[in-house]
């Protein structure tokens, strides 16, 4: 008993250790995700999203002097400043690529043909020219600079406001409700009558049956979209709404059934024994003791089933189309990317707008998912 | 121009509210447009009420641009067009047409994939006067022409897809200032970049910067290193029978290409960040370099879409610019132009569907992209002095000088190489693979 007991603490911390180590390892990229999100395209290019959060120094990719000329005692003149936000501090500065850390703040280069260059530490500049300047191709300055953190929320109003070409990212988020709701909606209420027929009422081929339906749980959905799109094209149906609740209940049927199926197995046999002496028929077993007794294994199908329909672009593309008045939440986001996608600025922030609903499912069912869980396939 | 162009957008998009753009982009009348060709155009097709779609490759910015010209499709034969475009394309047209319910028309960049559709029977063909107008009215006809061309399911061959809108990949991109700084000359043959690289090396810089990630199609950007170099070690029949497999992918003259993207590409001193890095870099994040303080590398090897990558700022014609990747003076082989290509075939043949073929041959249809950005066109009689900027100007002028045009191999090649081994081909021999080993790979999964 002793070594037990003294056991114990050192198991406890191994678990809460390694439950740390591995929410740690779960959080950090999605808090990096956050972070870049609220950088931009090339503040994301430049440096890791670690480095946003302190002041860094860095070479500072070349800005080009710009400002309107004033003409001072016969010399034209260019003042201004290379950040306008302010805030940033410059140790070094050159003109040329070869040289970038040439000059000290407050130096002034002479940039040849009686043009100099003054810069300040503050970023402030001074342009001297004997000449106009009009026709002249400015100079760019180099710059080491320690810049504070800085963020934006222009990726969030571009993802959310600024609509490509006439897609509006609320059309998308009603099409994608549209296809979700009725898409785990519907494999429920199939497969629960299913899951029923197959744990509690005899008939003959039933374990065949069961273990045919288990081994439709590897048949990958790619192998069926060509046949399935080519036979609702034939029965009339098209593409639409209606076609792709039907393949995503076929799609999410295999799972459904069988994890209720399993969890409906293991309801004690007692009750349903009882309730047939009593007289109960085979729907009334079904609708007043087996579904309130399964809401568990429901609830965690139907938050895997809305996860799945809700993040899916595959099927909806097959079987919704690519139209911008039939585009689903993914798609959308995906065609904000360009022709050859790649923005990381957009593609950050628009994981943390379509993360939204699934975030609000799953944690008001999520007391559901792992009882359901457990019960329903761990037997 | 981009801030303009998003502005646009956002404007075109509230007036639209959701259905397609009928705001024109360029008032009808106005500027040096070639309206009579519209205004005949309209006069001769009124299908009010009908209904296109078409669906084409062009997502975000571009699809913003196609649609500023379907808008006049639109406006004057008063048919209602839906675009769309979806990331895997490629896969979604198969799907679509195999299962019955393709789009009225659609706009792809693989001559290889088309020519598959062609032969399964899903693609109309255009008729023998477009092949004629082509053959008339484009730069080097014959070659488009040819491009369109497949054989059908019968086996007989004939033009299918209509070209519209072309790249140019034969480009080097530099910063012309970092060039200045160093006392670099921009190279005007093969043996002198070959120079200029090794003299960069000398001064203690790094000449290349070159990616080729591209998530699930990594690779890519060197199989137009390698049709680069073919073109200039090879004659253009040579690269032909390549694409067609006549010549033997593992035959010496490949593999010499190969070899010479290899010289650049795998000598750690000449790549930012080695040889090691080329395979792992984004291509879009690779022309970043050129950018950096100081700069990690002085060229970039890439097609003319590559600025929409560069920093946000960046002007093109006077932060960066480009030159006509140089052939061997030694060799002589004239000035080859490596190009690719977007092409427009019919899928469902309808009246609405003929008239946008129709609309593809009016000057106009070409106007209204190269007068905006990021469009070239081998269409003789479109007013160059349109094209939005001096860099598309310039473009222009590199594809009305080269000797030889070629369409990008690995487009050509059928999907299981072109878009398949090649790829990989290519990330195992940056990875250390020899160019023999890599060549005897592909040719092996070349389809019998």
């Amino acid at each position: 008993m002793d070594s037990i007991a003294g056991k114990k603490p050192a198991l406890i911390w191994a678990v809460h250790l390694s439950v740390i180590a591995l929410v740690l390892l779960w959080v950090v990229p999605t808090f990096g995700l956050l972070v870049s999100s609220f950088r931009t395209g090339d503040q994301i290019s430049g440096s890791g999203w670690w480095q946003a959060l302190s002041t860094q120094e860095q070479q500072l990719s070349p800005i080009r002097v710009a400002g309107e000329e004033a003409e001072r005692d016969g010399a034209f003149v260019i003042e201004g400043t290379l950040f306008p936000k302010g805030g940033t501090t410059v140790s070094a500065w050159g003109t040329s690529s070869r040289e970038p850390e040439a000059h000290a703040p407050g130096d002034t280069a002479d940039l040849g043909e009686g043009v100099s260059l003054t810069v300040q530490a503050d970023g402030g500049f001074v342009l001297t020219s004997p000449a106009s300047t009009r026709d002249m191709r400015l100079p760019r300055v180099f710059t080491t600079a320690s810049t504070p953190p800085e963020f934006t929320t222009e990726n969030y109003s571009n993802v959310i406001s600024s609509p490509m070409a006439g897609q509006s990212i609320g059309q998308a988020f009603l099409n994608t409700l549209t296809v979700a709701i009725p898409a785990t909606i519907i494999p429920i209420l199939v497969a629960a009558f299913a899951a029923y027929a197959l744990a509690w009422m005899d008939f003959p081929g039933r374990a065949l049956l069961v273990a045919f339906i288990v081994g439709l749980l590897v048949v990958p959905l790619q192998l069926a979209l060509i046949p399935l799109l080519q036979f609702h094209n034939w029965i009339g149906i098209g593409k639409g709404y209606l076609g792709i609740w039907m393949a995503h209940t076929g799609f999410g049927l295999p799972l459904a059934i069988y994890l209720l199926r399993n969890y409906m197995v293991g309801l004690p046999r007692d009750i349903i024994e009882n309730a047939k002496v009593d007289g109960a028929t085979d729907f009334q077993i079904f609708v007043k003791i087996i579904l309130p007794l399964s809401f568990p294994a429901l609830a965690s199908f139907a938050i895997f089933q809305f996860l799945w329909t809700w993040n899916d672009l595959l099927v909806a593309l097959v079987f919704l189309g690519t139209g911008n008045d039939q585009q689903v939440l993914t798609g959308n986001l995906v065609n904000l990317m360009g022709s050859r996608g790649g923005d990381w600025e957009i593609l950050s922030a628009s994981a943390f707008v379509s993360i939204a609903v699934p975030l609000v499912v799953f944690f008001s069912m999520q007391r559901f998912l792992v009882r359901g869980l457990l019960a329903g396939s761990v037997k | 121009m981009r801030m303009k162009l998003a502005v646009s957008a956002a404007v075109l998009a509230l007036a639209a509210g959701g259905a397609f753009a009928q705001e024109l982009k360029f008032p009808v009348g106005e500027g040096a447009f070639n309206w009579d060709s519209f205004k005949a155009f309209d006069e001769a097709h009124n299908l009010d009420g009908q209904t296109l779609t078409i669906f084409g490759p062009w997502r975000g910015e571009d699809q913003v641009l196609a649609e500023s010209v379907l808008a006049y499709f639109a406006a004057a034969t008063g048919v209602t067009v839906n675009y769309s475009s979806s990331e895997n394309y490629e896969q979604q047209i198969v799907i679509d047409t195999e299962a019955g319910s393709p789009p009225d028309v659609a706009i792809l960049p693989q001559p290889g994939l088309i020519a598959d559709l062609v032969r399964k029977g899903f693609v109309t063909p255009l008729g023998e006067e477009t092949q004629a107008w082509l053959a008339e009215n484009y730069a080097a006809g014959d070659s488009w022409v040819g491009l369109g061309s497949y054989a059908g399911a019968d086996g007989t061959k004939a033009l299918y897809a209509f070209p519209y809108k072309i790249d140019v990949k034969s480009l080097v991109w530099y910063v012309p200032e970092n060039f200045e700084d160093a006392g670099y000359e921009v190279p005007e043959t093969l043996e002198d970049l070959k120079a200029l690289t090794e003299q960069i090396v000398a001064d203690g810089g790094t000449p290349w910067c070159i990616g080729l990630g591209s998530g699930g199609a990594t690779g890519w950007p060197a199989t137009d290193w390698v049709e680069d170099m073919m073109l200039r070690t090879q004659p253009p029949e040579a690269y032909d029978q390549w694409t067609t497999n006549e010549l033997a992918f593992n035959s010496p003259e490949v593999v010499g290409a190969i070899e010479e993207f290899g010289w650049f590409a795998k000598n750690d001193a000449f790549v930012a960040g080695g040889s090691a890095a080329v395979a792992s870099t984004d291509f879009r994040d690779s022309p970043k370099g050129l950018f950096a303080s100081p700069p990690q590398c002085y060229m970039h090897h890439q097609a003319s879409f590559i600025p929409s990558f560069f920093p946000e700022g960046t002007v093109v014609g006077q932060d960066a610019d480009f030159f006509y990747m140089p052939a061997y003076a030694g060799k002589d082989l004239g000035k080859p132009v490596l190009g690719a290509g977007t092409l427009a075939f019919i899928t469902k043949d309808t009246e609405a569907s003929r008239a946008f073929i129709e609309f593809l041959k009016t000057p106009i249809a070409h106007e209204v992209w190269m007068a905006q950005t990021g469009f070239l066109t081998p269409m003789k009689t479109v007013n160059a002095d349109l094209y939005g900027d001096p860099t598309l100007k310039k473009m222009g002028e590199i594809l009305l000088n080269s000797t030889t045009f070629r369409f990008d191999g690995s487009d050509l090649m059928p999907g299981a190489v072109g878009a398949g081994t090649f790829w990989t081909g290519m990330v195992d021999y940056v990875g250390g693979k020899s160019a023999q080993e890599v060549a005897d790979a592909i040719q092996a999964s070349w389809p019998k």
